[in-house]
């Protein structure tokens, strides 16, 4: 039965650590949603879920899963189940057994674990491996193991911990698309860790930002792509990450090397140092014949875009995804222009916008 | 593809290993099969041909019985002390209860402290408990030794053990003994066999302990009884060499015995690093 996911002003801190990993940290993930956590490293995200998990305890706060408050629950209590970036399946045993595990120990009947393996089996397409051992497997077999594992025991939420990370490109991309099929057809609660934004945009319902064991943002992915709440949230989502740059408040705008970028009145109005952070997505960078003056370091053709790279006059470098057919040489100057812009407050890089 | 030279190099190194460490044993084998009763030690390969050495030391040393009773205890004292290390040690490598470092430091001050320094108290002591001149009184010091030996050595094991398998039983609902058993000991096999195999040696050739425990009974392990050849003042070499490989040969049977049973690999596939 898929169950709601709480957390109340959780905090954990690590013994010897001065500073928490998470900081009262409050979300609630609702029945039935995908919910996917990311952060660059050591962001407090892989402890969000072990806290969880009941494998790691709290300092502060209460972690409800449905109605039940699990926050001195054992691991073993929970009644979630958890997909590992090693994927940890047990070498000793088959696929059968390993996916059957948590059943046999919770004495279900040897009849029902055979049916729910099958089943479990048939859905991730394991069933000729069931009698192989973990070691007989490829990458991929191996994670749709760990899936099957968690899949079996109809937990109340899963917990998934950066799944596709040992997948390849190109598996990953097929596997993700699988998870987010199957979360939606299980119905089941999920949340999910990765320090991949794509992930993060591909598969959630909602996107929670984590910095510093604390969180920036939850909101759906066109939310925090549309409407990052600081620059932080907003350099992380999108790729390539967004430009910043440092600028001067002048006269119906903001000044980029020179150039008078147009900002609305009411957002300039919120400026209070005269100084704040501009940001311009790569993709909301256009080639014009007149605007910001860049000087062409590298120029990567992906096929579909072309990213350049370009230094200012003074300043940061910057990225501008642009049509294939343009082709700067290398050390040429070309003139770009924001067609969208983001402004953060210098102190605290708190957006400005709406 | 290893180089051939390194191949070469290290068949040379094997061979003088297997040289220094078979010379000596070679020696006794000849000294055992050398006229009994000549004063002095006679490595003349010629005159090796007193095969009835050994059945004469095996009456005269008693040791039918001897072996017997070493077997007995030592039999006892490994698989009583594996049973308790590997429990013990899972539960200071992976469990938290208060004063866990406390008693692991305690385990250690059991290896450390050597059987010499308490040797006379501890016989003392199992007296009063009427623990004295029996089977007991061996064992019961022998399991106390091993396993503190045996928790360091498991510990050892479950702390680099995969953490995540132990925290995956965990999740999957199973309890700190399902984990221990059904998840860790069937992969912890060859580090409880080579366990196995060294509380089987340790404890066959451990001399002091029942030499002291057993003095007022009839009882004897087959080093006491190998020390019967060692004269006070003149030494019958070849029974001397007799004895000894009398004595070893059971060690060599249980080492192959169970070498065999050693599973490599069994780690592969578990976890993708």
């Amino acid at each position: 039965m898929s169950e709601r996911v709480v957390f109340d002003g959780v905090s954990v801190t690590y013994p010897g650590m001065s500073a928490p990993a998470l900081r009262e940290v409050s979300l609630e993930v609702p029945e039935g949603e995908l919910l996917v956590l990311v952060g660059p490293s050591g962001c407090g995200k892989s402890t969000f879920l072990r806290a969880l998990a009941g494998l790691e305890g709290v300092s502060a706060g209460r972690i409800l899963i449905g109605d039940r408050d699990v926050t001195r629950v054992p691991a073993k209590d929970r009644d979630v189940a958890m997909v590992f970036q090693n994927y940890a399946l047990y070498p000793q045993m088959t696929v059968a057994q390993n996916m059957g595990f948590a059943l046999k120990v919770a004495k279900v009947p040897k009849d029902e674990i055979k049916t729910r393996v099958g089943a479990a089996a048939r859905l991730l397409d394991l069933e000729p491996y069931l009698d192989r051992k973990p070691g007989a497997l490829s990458g991929g077999q191996r994670q749709r193991v760990a899936m099957g594992r968690a899949i079996v025991r109809e937990p109340q939420a899963f917990l998934m911990d950066e799944p596709l990370s040992n997948l390849d490109a190109k598996l990953r991309v097929q596997t993700r698309a699988q998870i987010a099929t199957l979360q939606r057809r299980l119905g089941t609660t999920m949340v999910y860790v990765t320090h991949d934004q794509v992930e993060a945009m591909t598969l959630g319902d909602r996107v929670a930002i984590l910095k510093d064991g604390e969180i920036q943002q939850v909101d759906s992915p066109a939310a925090v792509y549309d409407r990052p709440v600081n620059a932080f949230v907003a350099s992380f989502i999108g790729s390539p990450s967004m430009n910043l740059a440092e600028v001067d408040v002048v006269d119906a705008g903001v000044s980029l090397a020179g150039t008078t970028i147009p900002v609305d009145r009411e957002v300039l109005a919120k400026v209070t140092s005269g100084r704040a952070l501009l940001g311009v997505r790569p993709e909301d960078l256009d080639v014009v014949g007149s605007g910001v003056a860049i000087t062409v370091e590298l120029v990567e053709m992906l096929g579909a875009d072309t990213y350049i790279y370009g230094r200012l006059s003074e300043g940061p470098l910057l990225v501008a995804r642009v049509d294939p057919s343009i082709r700067p040489a290398l050390g040429s100057v070309v003139h770009v222009m924001p067609s969208r812009t983001y402004l953060f407050a210098a102190e605290g890089d708190q957006s400005l916008l709406g | 593809m290893i180089a051939r030279r390194d191949v070469i190099l290290g068949y040379v190194l094997l061979s003088l290993a297997a040289l220094i460490s078979l010379g000596p044993l070679l020696g006794v084998m000849i000294l055992a099969l050398g006229e009994p009763g000549r004063i002095g030690i006679n490595l003349d390969i010629a005159n090796a041909t007193n095969f009835g050495n050994f059945a004469d030391v095996w009456e005269k040393g008693d040791f039918g019985p001897a072996i017997r009773t070493s077997f007995i205890i030592t039999s006892v004292v490994v698989v009583v002390s594996v049973i308790l290390s590997v429990p013990a040690g899972y539960a200071i490598a992976l469990m938290d209860f208060p004063g866990r470092s406390a008693i692991f430091a305690l385990l250690i001050l059991g290896i450390l402290m050597p059987l010499e320094s308490m040797i006379v108290p501890l016989f003392l002591d199992m007296r009063r408990f009427n623990l004295d001149n029996n089977y007991w009184s061996v064992i019961l010091p022998q399991v106390g030794f091993s396993v503190a030996f045996g928790v360091f050595w498991m510990r050892a094991f479950f702390v680099q053990s995969a953490r995540s398998l132990v925290e995956a039983a965990w999740i999957d609902g199973a309890n700190s003994w399902q984990t221990l058993t059904r998840v860790l000991v069937p992969l912890a096999r060859p580090q409880m066999l080579t366990l196995a195999v060294l509380f089987f040696v340790w404890n066959w050739n451990d001399f002091l302990l029942p030499l002291v425990m057993l003095s007022g009974s009839d009882l004897q392990t087959a080093p006491m009884a190998l020390v019967t050849f060692e004269g006070a003042r003149r030494t019958d070499f070849a029974y001397l060499g007799a004895a000894s490989i009398i004595t070893i040969i059971p060690v060599v049977i249980v080492f192959i015995l169970l070498q065999r049973s050693f599973t490599r690999g069994i780690l592969a596939g578990s976890i993708k690093e």
